[in-house]
């Protein structure tokens, strides 16, 4: 139908039944239109969203079991988009959680229409976005895989790398390091000293 | 026991559920607690010692020992590990012996319960400063009580600044604890007071002025604190009230800022979240100005430049640059010197350079001021004078400790006369005591060979060090150079890579000169022919002499500058009463006695730790000075260690070397348990330097935190039932006393509730939050286990990985977030992520006003968009509070069938190794070394295992030979990444 159109396919469909809703006025990042789909909002191939104020649901506790019902399972990634509204929250929230939870929905909550929006917004753009910016990333530099590891030590921080090692010459040097010689080093007090020693010589495994 | 004690002990035992002892710092904690221990009966059930740190059970050890000494047959608390086999610790419990325990541990054994609750008469929790509703220990508290209610908690602190802090902290803890009594024991108190000055030590207060450098450090460090201050009142975000400098100056101000901005701490800027850490840093820098040599104080400030670089605010402030000058000055000069050897005016030169303003102008204009009239391109243009001050302190403790020595002999002298025989009781120790091991160190080798010695080892370590930069430089030769000046303060944070944080402000003549010198060191330094490792001792002493004279003229306080005062008290606190005696610390130069003779006395007490307690070994000290006037016996002691060694050394004159009221009032205590022992103290201060102001208030504000802590018992509610128990916080708040209904029941045999009570799995992590809490008083069955995947598990089916609002944000910029995800949706069905923000902060991320105009990748809106695009199958859980969540996992639960505990424990772990020995893995294994390990390069979670397998701990991993390595990681690549790493030399960057 009309909503696979090339035209369309860098703006988020939005069903009809979201006319006169207020947040379709802060979805200004990405284009949208109306179209005819059984989800609110269509924002890819594979997802989809549903919006539900909470101030609505506490009206018609039903509202979100029907239309999630009504989605086909040909979408990936189904939202439930839940503008919390009220104050006294923690009732149906529970509510809603458990019905998305049980029906494979998502839930984003957000606290503002802007707010709402932008998921909308932000998950169209992302859509095929790789996962780099939050995965596990490292500078691959030999100071900052030093800090890193260094720094699994409670309480030792960047100066105290950079004073270990250039104390000690190099990570070997640092773990071969005896008590003493730690604690002559600048700003290496007993605390650090007694867990610096603890991890490198106490065994992996504890066995009495 | 002082009678003092003996009145604590009786107040407290008066409620048999216990109560909350707060003590000034410095108070006889310990053997407070081991005449508790004395008190025990082992008929009456065990008795548990928790969150004692590990310098304080020695020091109870110790205490308990001393007061068992009549009867030696009762046995000591021993450590209750969590590594021992579950069938020996519930032999344990039931055995009705007293055991030092972690609060984990306890928790995991009384909810499986291995520990029948009631066989556990009572409970002694250590530092309860650090307590909470959330924490473990009131967990323990709640499982105890429901099901002994006779058993006594007694929680003890002698911390009363962090209880006074916060909203009515100790009625928190009563109540959380369930007992109602808080007893406050000031050192003002009238009966502490009585006892301690009765016969209190003879004081001598030693006031030395600091040198004009070391002042000039301190005033510019001051200076770019108010500065940072400043700057962090605009931001709005902070009480105002708190931020002073004075407070400033203690640990607790970080804390004081911390648990202000801790609730927003994710929506501050970059740079409100700098200043903070920069206060800290300055917070150190003056500790270190007065605890650290020259030498190494400028190497620390080198240090500092390299790490914090490039995101401090405050290091490219004008004070800072008056920090690096000064700090610089003590050490050397760059003079310039032509043929006829013109030595230019010092003074001139460093005030140019601190007037000039435009730091971008900085590096030229230094050169221009060090090479004007001269093309100094060439190293003759420019010659260092070494200066290496010395702390003042270190020639005062020599003449003291002279002095000392000097009475001493004069006494001896007239008791012979005399023919009095009772010096017996006199061990002739001196202890000198400092804050660190470090300085310990330091001062041991100032006495053995002398101060200029140890100011010219380090400066040479310092020199070498220079050298080898350079060597490395020329090896890199594109290092960008671009010197970053932003007027700091004004609004800018340089963020200029990590690289290029070379000392740019070192001008190129300055940094020449300390590389001719280094050169020249090192050059010596091969032509001697050392003996055994250390090169530097035996190189230097041939240079040493050479040294002397130049460095001799111009530095150290002239004699006539150490005054000694007539002790007006060190604080207001009438610390140690009336007796003191003025002396004269210059001590009249005296024939030299030849060869000291110096006494290697017996160890008082073998047991004692020998990498704390250094004996003055008489080798090193006279071969170097030959003038040297005989010393006592002298004993270090670092009062950081935490071990409390007066009964031990018993010594007769003690040299406090850095202020500290805790070590104060143990010498009261000490003294006044010893009444007849002659004891005199020696206090050494730097006048008018933080140091004292830094002692007086902390005395100060120790009275204050009283004042408001009696102010606050006042005022306490603690409501209590009827047979007199407290009823503590946890059911207080919380409306549905459904667990506590349910539990009577259970007792009364209702099985239907025990046919539906709830089971959830929880990470033995877990119960640092409070959530397991809660959920068992919702009445679910909590099942602690190790969990590898996950941090909850409901059903076969939903796992749940739980994070506050502040987790939620670190483990997205860390990445953790995305492994932790990844491996719950592999493994499990129902993966779920459970965001829970705290019932006494706002329930949103961000108001609207705060979110930008386009989508940003940094916003947590764009990071959880790209989770869930990533993981469909994730399903997101938002909670008000605990309270919230655990309504959510009930009804989550609803349906499903119970979690199964062992395989839930073995969901994520290969399954090589898939056989696990019970439940209390994370008690088994040292985590930070695993962690440490797994954050090699060339580790990787396939091959960890094995190399925990191949060998012991670390420091024997960095001694496999590669083809081992090779053969543990299941690679020729990883190993050889991995030992390069280890092997990898550290980048000299200063």
């Amino acid at each position: 139908t009309s909503y696979s159109g090339p035209q369309n396919r860098n703006a988020i469909l939005v069903s009809h039944r979201q006319k006169g809703n207020p947040l379709l006025k802060h979805i200004r990042n990405v284009k949208w239109v109306f179209a005819d789909i059984v989800p609110d909002y269509l924002m890819g191939q594979g997802s989809c969203a549903l919006y539900l104020s909470v101030r609505y649901h506490l009206l018609h506790p039903d509202y979100l079991y029907f239309r999630i019902r009504e989605l086909q399972k040909n979408f990936k990634l189904r939202v439930v988009l839940c503008h919390v509204d009220v104050e006294d929250v923690v009732k149906p929230l529970l509510e809603v959680t458990r019905t998305a939870m049980l029906h494979d929905c998502t839930l984003l909550c957000g606290w503002s229409l802007e707010e709402c929006g932008r998921y909308l917004e932000t998950i169209k753009v992302y859509e095929n976005k790789p996962a780099d910016s939050i995965r596990e990333q490292m500078d691959t530099d030999y100071l900052s895989r030093l800090t890193h590891a260094l720094t699994t030590v409670r309480h030792v921080n960047k100066t105290d790398v950079v004073t270990l090692g250039s104390s000690f010459g190099s990570l070997s040097g640092i773990m071969d390091a005896s008590m003493e010689d730690l604690a002559r080093c600048p700003g290496i007090g007993e605390r650090k000293v007694k867990r610096l020693y603890d991890t490198f010589h106490e065994p992996f495994r504890r066995v009495s | 026991m002082l009678p003092f004690e003996e009145q604590i002990l009786s107040d407290l035992l008066e409620d048999p559920h216990g109560g909350l002892v707060v003590l000034s710092s410095g108070l006889p904690l310990h053997s407070l607690v081991a005449s508790l221990l004395l008190l025990h009966h082992s008929s009456a059930g065990a008795l548990l010692l928790l969150s004692a740190s590990d310098s304080q059970k020695p020091s109870i050890l110790r205490s308990l020992q001393r007061l068992q000494d009549p009867n030696p047959n009762s046995s000591l608390p021993s450590e209750l590990a969590g590594d021992l086999p579950g069938h020996q610790r519930a032999a344990l419990y039931a055995s009705g012996a007293a055991f030092f325990v972690t609060a984990r541990v306890l928790v995991a054994d009384l909810l499986v319960p291995r520990a029948p609750p009631g066989s556990i008469s009572s409970l002694i929790i250590l530092n309860a400063h650090r307590l909470s509703e959330t924490s473990p220990e009131a967990f323990i508290a709640r499982l105890l009580r429901r099901h002994s209610p006779r058993a006594s908690v007694v929680a003890l602190s002698d911390r009363p600044l962090p209880l006074s802090s916060g909203f009515s902290k100790p009625e928190r803890i009563l109540k959380s604890l369930y007992i109602k009594k808080l007893h406050l024991w000031p050192r003002f108190h009238v009966v502490v007071s009585a006892d301690l000055e009765k016969t209190p030590p003879e004081v001598v207060d030693v006031r030395l002025p600091v040198t004009a450098a070391m002042k000039g450090v301190q005033s510019a460090a001051l200076e770019a604190m108010g500065a940072c201050l400043k700057e962090l009142r605009r931001t709005n975000k902070v009480d105002v009230e708190d931020l002073t400098v004075e407070n400033g100056l203690f640990k607790s101000f970080d804390e004081i800022v911390r648990r202000q901005l801790d609730p927003i701490w994710h929506t501050l800027g970059k740079k409100t979240k700098q200043l903070v850490n920069d206060l800290k840093t300055l917070r150190k820098l003056m500790d270190y100005l007065v605890r650290y040599d020259a030498v190494t104080f400028l190497k620390y400030l080198d240090t500092l430049r390299v790490s914090e670089g490039g995101r401090s605010v405050w290091i490219f402030a004008e004070s800072s640059y008056k920090i690096f000058e000064f700090a610089k000055k003590r050490v050397y000069q760059v003079l310039r010197a032509d043929g006829s050897k013109i030595i230019m005016d010092n003074k001139t030169t460093a005030n140019k350079k601190r007037k000039v303003n435009d730091d971008n102008n900085k590096d030229k204009e230094n050169e221009a001021s060090c090479s004007d009239g001269g093309k100094a391109l060439t190293n003759s243009g420019v010659m260092l004078e070494e200066v290496l001050e010395e702390a003042p302190k270190w020639k005062v403790l020599r003449e003291l400790l002279e002095e000392i020595e000097e009475e001493r002999k004069i006494v001896a002298l007239r008791e012979d006369e005399l023919g009095v025989e009772d010096t017996r009781d006199d061990t002739g120790i001196v202890l000198v005591a400092c804050k660190d091991e470090r300085s310990c160190l330091q001062l041991e080798a100032c006495i053995t060979k002398g101060p200029h010695q140890v100011m010219r080892e380090e400066w040479e370590k310092y020199l070498l060090g220079k050298a080898e930069l350079h060597g490395l430089q020329k090896r890199s030769k594109k290092k960008n150079q671009d010197p970053k000046g932003f007027g700091i303060l004004n609004g800018m944070v340089a963020n200029g890579p990590f690289e290029n944080t070379d000392p740019s402000s070192i001008s190129k003549l300055e940094n020449d000169a300390l590389l001719a010198a280094a050169s020249e060191i090192s050059h010596l330094a091969s032509e001697e022919i050392c003996v055994g490792d250390s090169s530097g001792p035996c190189a230097i002493r041939g240079r040493s002499r050479k040294g002397r004279g130049r460095g001799r003229s111009k530095k150290t306080p002239g004699k006539g500058e150490v005054s000694v005062k007539r002790n007006k008290n060190p604080g207001d606190d009438k610390m140690i009463g009336k007796g003191y005696s003025s002396i004269e610390v210059q001590g009249t130069e005296k024939d030299a006695e030849h060869a000291a003779d110096l006494q290697e006395r017996p160890l008082p007490d073998a047991t004692t730790d020998k990498a704390v307690l250094r004996r003055h070994s008489k080798d090193h000290g006279t071969s170097e000075s030959t003038n040297a006037k005989p010393l006592p016996p002298v004993q270090f002691y670092a009062f950081e260690s935490g071990k409390h060694i007066l009964d031990v050394w018993k010594p007769s004159a003690i040299i406090v070397y850095h202020p500290d009221v805790a070590f104060v009032r143990e010498i009261e205590v000490y003294k006044a348990e010893n009444p007849s022992r002659k004891l005199k103290v020696y206090f050494l201060f730097y006048e008018d330097s933080t140091e004292v102001q830094k002692f007086e208030a902390s005395i100060r504000r120790e009275n204050a935190a009283f004042e408001s802590l009696i102010r606050q018992k006042s005022l306490m509610m603690i409501p209590v039932d009827q047979d007199g128990r407290c009823i503590g916080l946890t059911s207080f708040i919380e409306p549905d006393v459904h667990g506590l209904q349910n539990s009577q029941t259970r007792k009364a045999g209702g099985r239907k509730m025990i046919e539906k009570e709830m089971q959830v799995i929880v990470d033995m992590r877990e119960f640092m939050s409070s959530l397991p809490n809660v959920l068992h008083q919702k009445g679910m069955r909590i099942i602690p286990v190790t969990l590898e995947v996950g941090d909850y598990v409901l059903s076969p089916m939903i796992c749940v990985e739980r994070k506050s609002i502040m987790d939620l944000f670190q483990s997205f910029s860390s990445g953790r977030l995305y492994h932790q995800v990844e491996t719950m949706v592999r493994y499990y069905r129902m993966p779920v992520l459970l965001i829970e923000f705290s019932h006494d902060k706002s329930f949103s991320f961000q108001s609207a006003s705060d979110i930008s105009d386009d989508v940003s990748p940094t916003s947590i809106i764009s990071k959880l968009s790209l989770l869930i695009l990533h993981f469909p199958r994730l399903r997101l859980v938002w909670s008000r509070s605990v309270h919230a969540t655990a309504e959510i996992f009930a009804s989550l639960k609803v349906n499903q069938d119970e979690p199964d505990e062992t395989k839930a424990v073995r969901v994520g772990v290969p399954s090589e190794d898939g056989v696990i020995e019970n439940d209390v893995r994370a008690e088994n294994y040292n985590t930070s070394a695993v962690e440490f390990l797994r954050r090699l390069p060339g580790v990787t979670d396939s091959n960890y295992r094995a190399l925990m397998d191949g060998c012991n701990s670390l420091a024997e991993l960095v001694l496999l030979p590669i083809e081992r390595l090779a053969e543990l990681m299941g690679g020729q690549k990883s190993a050889r990444v991995l030992k390069d790493f280890l092997d990898a030399k550290f980048p000299t960057l200063l």
